[in-house]
């Protein structure tokens, strides 16, 4: 994947491009605000990961430009703001995720992962499925191998936000973010103990594990 | 004195007010002035047409008889009786020179008690002429004494004015400088001194009366500040120690199993220590109350029911149990997000501190009106003494300082409520301990 990263510190920058790197994308780095938005307007992103907090202007004024300009590249925005009211003004001003620095690169490749690919808005399915596990959308019901499997309202939640980022790494706050709209962070482990429930079930059949746990990430949906 | 603004304004006033007497004054002057004339006229044409008619009914001599009469009474008008020609016939105006109808006597005629004579000559049939005049002069000198009264009056009139202005003036100016001279000492940086009120509740009463309530307000909001840097200072420089000798100790022991497990552990308290100032960052932006501009109406019941439903798996996982009481919708208006966090912080610390086997309730309901939320347990409970100190930040038990925790879980409790106007208070739930924050009761 080709990233643009817009960030003036020139060691998170340099960290940020080599890990990226490493995890397989191509990334091109702009140290300032102008640079980035050059880049933005030339170039074909499949996600842009803009700083907020750039020399000068700010990140959001960006986001706008750009937003404005009919660029509709995801945007994953990175803060050392922990404002209350920042997320909402990011995405309001058009961004598509939200990351408060400081961050575990996991967290960040998982978040760039996941805008990336995100199907297109009009696309939406009635149904999902990974192996022999079937959801359907519109029935609200899941199956695995034929056989049905009952589940609570936010385990099907849960299940259904896991098959729509299948094959991708889904962290720990994107779980929370998303399925309970928890925008800090509990020091309770819910997303672990739904998550094994959830398995738990899904195994019940004696199919193989469809749910694996990467370590110091989250978990990922995937073919056995 | 003129850069005062209160002087300049009572001078300005104290001028255009003299202006206004003065204009009154001269239109007052000019108006007797014509109504006493008018009235000499009418008494000397009244005189005259009695002599005329005199003249008719009892002829000549019968008016010269008549001007006789009047010249001997005191006080009476100046009369004349002349031929066309001009000889004299009687009267102390025998003798002018006047031509017919109104006029003043010309000051070549003037002698002894005729000096500013206003005459009406009329003539009579058989060629004789009547002159009837009065000393208008008396007019001017009655003229004279109402213009020195009046100025007498004028001159008291400003000199009252002005020094009625000056004082308001220098009052307002002294109480506007009092108000000035505090600023100016908080500036310097007494944050302690407030703007004295008199008392009067006036304008100037309420504008000191807000400026002191704003001064308390960023006093209070300098202190929280303070507060926060102090907690910072003092709180999380025992975990950075922590993690200082952790790091060291990796530094020093060798073997590559050895230093991932030193990193990883360094990390975890990085990431405690992280979420403790991020906690304190919130509490105190929370209690600087910017964000009730996210109010909205809220389901407190649906918002326990999601709270209990995540945590329920956890708790009974850990042996114990999470349940909700709660019968009906219960609107409150309030931010979703901030009260998701506290019911969480309010489970979270139940759930912790009342250990293995707690069974935890959440309830919902109306206490006497008013919308409450509360947490109970059934763990040892906490002494009445101690309950309050748990809504102070860092506050954490003796009995409870080997258990994980930052000790902001209650304090960010009590800051949510307090912008919800809510009241967080500790309650005996004979055991364990009930957390429970009492909204305001909704009017109407």
């Amino acid at each position: 994947m080709k990233l643009l990263l817009v960030e003036d510190d020139a060691e998170t920058a340099a960290y940020i491009k080599r890990a990226l790197g490493e995890a397989g994308h191509t990334v091109d780095h702009a140290a300032s605000g102008r640079d980035g938005l050059l880049l933005a307007a030339g170039e074909t992103y499949d996600v842009i990961v803009l700083d907020r907090m750039l020399p000068g202007i700010d990140g959001l004024a960006i986001l706008r430009t750009i937003r404005a300009s009919k660029v509709g590249t995801p945007v994953l925005l990175l803060t050392a703001m922990g404002g209350i009211d920042d997320r909402v003004e990011g995405l309001e001003a058009g961004g598509d995720d939200y990351l408060v620095k400081p961050f575990a690169f996991a967290e960040l490749l998982a978040r760039v992962n996941a805008l990336a690919r995100r199907p297109p808005p009009q696309d939406t399915p009635t149904s999902l499925a990974v192996a022999d596990l079937e959801m359907d959308l519109l029935k609200r019901s899941v199956t695995r191998g034929g056989e049905r499997i009952e589940l609570q309202p936010r385990e099907f939640q849960l299940l259904e936000y896991l098959l729509r980022h299948a094959g991708r790494v889904v962290t720990r706050t994107m779980m929370l973010e998303s399925v309970w709209d928890f925008h800090f962070d509990p020091k309770t482990n819910i997303v672990e103990t739904h998550m094994s429930r959830l398995r738990a079930k899904l195994q019940r059949g004696g199919g193989a594990e469809l749910i694996h746990t990467v370590r110091g990430a989250g978990y990922c949906l995937r073919e056995p | 004195m003129f850069r005062s603004s209160s002087l300049r304004l009572a001078a300005f006033y104290a001028l255009a007010f003299a202006v206004a007497v003065a204009i009154l004054g001269a239109v007052t002057l000019t108006t007797t002035r014509a109504a006493l004339g008018r009235q000499f006229d009418a008494r000397i044409a009244a005189e005259s047409a009695s002599l005329a008619q005199e003249y008719k009914t009892e002829g000549l001599m019968g008016v010269v008889q008549a001007v006789r009469e009047r010249d001997a009474t005191p006080g009476a008008l100046d009369f004349g009786l002349q031929t066309l020609p001009g000889a004299r016939v009687a009267g102390r105006l025998a003798a002018v020179r006047a031509p017919k109808g109104w006029s003043v006597l010309r000051e070549d005629e003037a002698r002894e008690g005729l000096e500013q004579t206003r005459i009406l000559a009329t003539d009579l049939p058989g060629g004789y002429r009547l002159l009837v005049g009065d000393d208008v002069g008396r007019v001017d000198a009655l003229d004279g004494v109402l213009f020195e009264r009046f100025i007498l009056a004028f001159a008291a009139l400003v000199l009252l004015g002005a020094a009625g202005g000056y004082g308001l003036a220098r009052g307002v100016s002294r109480r506007v400088d009092s108000i000035t001279a505090t600023a100016e000492a908080i500036i310097d940086g007494d944050l302690t001194r407030r703007v004295p009120a008199r008392g009067a509740g006036d304008d100037l009463d309420r504008l000191a009366a807000s400026f002191n309530r704003m001064l308390d307000r960023i006093g209070a909001l300098m202190e929280n500040l303070r507060q926060v840097s102090n907690d910072i200072a003092h709180e999380l420089r025992t975990p950075l120690t922590r993690l200082r000798t952790r790091l060291e100790a990796g530094l020093t022991r060798t073997g590559e199993g050895n230093r991932e497990a030193v990193l990883e552990a360094a990390l975890a308290d990085l990431d405690a220590i992280l979420g403790a100032f991020a906690a304190l960052l919130r509490i105190s932006q929370i209690e600087a109350g910017a964000r009730r501009a996210a109010f909205r109406s809220i389901d407190l019941t649906e918002l326990a029911s999601t709270v209990v439903e995540a945590f329920a798996p956890s708790a009974e996982d850990a042996g114990g149990s999470l349940s909700l009481k709660a019968d009906a919708p219960l609107i409150i208006e309030g931010d979703a997000e901030l009260l998701t966090q506290m019911l969480v912080n309010m489970v979270e610390n139940a759930l912790r501190h009342a250990g293995s086997g707690a069974a935890v309730v959440v309830a919902c309901r109306r206490a006497g009106g008013a919308p409450a939320l509360s947490v109970a347990d059934n763990g040892p409970g906490v002494p009445a003494a101690e309950r309050e100190a748990l809504f102070d930040r860092f506050h954490r038990l003796e009995a409870s300082r080997s258990t994980p925790g930052s000790g902001l879980g209650l304090a960010l409790v009590a800051a949510v409520a307090k912008l919800h106007g809510a009241e967080a208070s500790l309650h005996d739930a004979a055991p364990g301990l009930e957390v429970r924050v009492t909204f305001q009761k909704i009017a109407g």
